[in-house]
């Protein structure tokens, strides 16, 4: 029921990431942990961050231009995030990876897991 | 600076045979005459996406091409909006005809490539347009502009345009 909840509220690209997440039950022991980036300057701020599967990580656009958050493998991608608005993910098992940004494909960053 | 830039100018006038009327260099511009020639250097490189649209089959060029639509119509919105809040017009000055005449030549020329060859060119445009409308607003524009708002739109917009410079670099290095 819980779950259930939780992944109506994510949009479609999250779900399956949700799924991968919920489905381990493995997250640290303080818990989920939220992390921030910010895209200012067709640069992820902080270019890398370190995480662990259950964490959400929410990117927030500062440019005038449009971007995105997609793992170089393409297993996960937030979608367009447009001027000043933000898109969240949580985080899953094979998650710890390079990402960049569709539209700019010389912007990267990276995920470490913890 | 000056010198660079009345350079620049010169040169463009001397390759299409313009004779300017009034402003002989692109420093001499006013922030409103700036923002027209920006305005319209946005919108030559939204056409030349639109052919590359109606053109390319392929996949890199054609992403590059929807990114310079999106990003260049996020920048003439945004540029629009600070008219309208300035109250103020753009206002139509030899360079932005220059750019108009220029763009109007190269489509009808690429409009005739098709494939490959439409590609390379393509790209090699994009490099090369970018690269000569950076140096005209990092080293004509931005140094004169008067109004801090404008000159700010002004340096975002040089941050994306060199996004695009490096962008176009990748893909004319992987269609070679
Ligand atoms: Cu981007």
């Amino acid at each position: 029921m819980t779950i259930r909840t939780r992944r109506a509220v994510l949009s479609n690209s999250m779900a399956v990431l949700t799924a991968m997440a919920f489905g381990t039950g493995r997250s640290s022991a303080a818990g989920p942990v939220e992390h921030a980036v910010s895209i200012t300057g067709f640069k992820f701020v902080p270019e890398t961050i370190t995480i662990a599967p259950g964490d959400r990580i929410t990117w927030t656009n500062n440019d005038i231009v449009p971007h995105t958050a997609t793992a170089m493998d393409k297993r996960w991608d937030t979608g367009t995030i447009a001027k000043g608005k933000s898109k969240s993910l949580i985080v899953g098992e094979d998650h710890l990876t390079e990402y960049f940004c569709r539209f700019h494909p010389k912007m990267k960053a990276r995920l470490i897991l913890r | 600076m000056k010198l660079r830039s009345s350079h620049l100018a010169m040169a463009i006038a001397i390759m299409f045979s313009v004779v300017p009327a009034k402003a002989e260099s692109a420093a001499d511009l006013n922030d409103l005459q700036i923002a027209h020639v920006a305005y319209v250097a946005d919108n030559i490189d939204i056409r030349y996406a639109h052919l590359a649209l109606a053109i390319s089959q392929n996949p890199e060029v054609r992403a590059f091409a929807q990114t310079m639509i999106r990003d260049h119509t996020a920048v003439n919105e945004q540029a629009l909006a600070l008219l309208a809040k300035l109250k103020a017009e753009p206002q139509g000055n030899f360079l932005s005809t220059t750019l108009q005449q220029n763009a109007e030549k190269l489509i009808d020329e690429m409009s005739s490539l098709r494939g490959q060859a439409f590609d390379k060119r393509y790209a090699e445009n994009e490099l090369a347009y970018h690269k000569a409308v950076n140096d005209l607003v990092e080293n004509s524009f931005i140094p004169n502009i008067d109004n801090a708002e404008v000159k700010a739109l002004f340096e975002a917009g040089l941050q994306i345009f060199k996004a695009h410079e490096a962008h176009a670099q990748m893909m004319v290095g992987k269609l070679k």
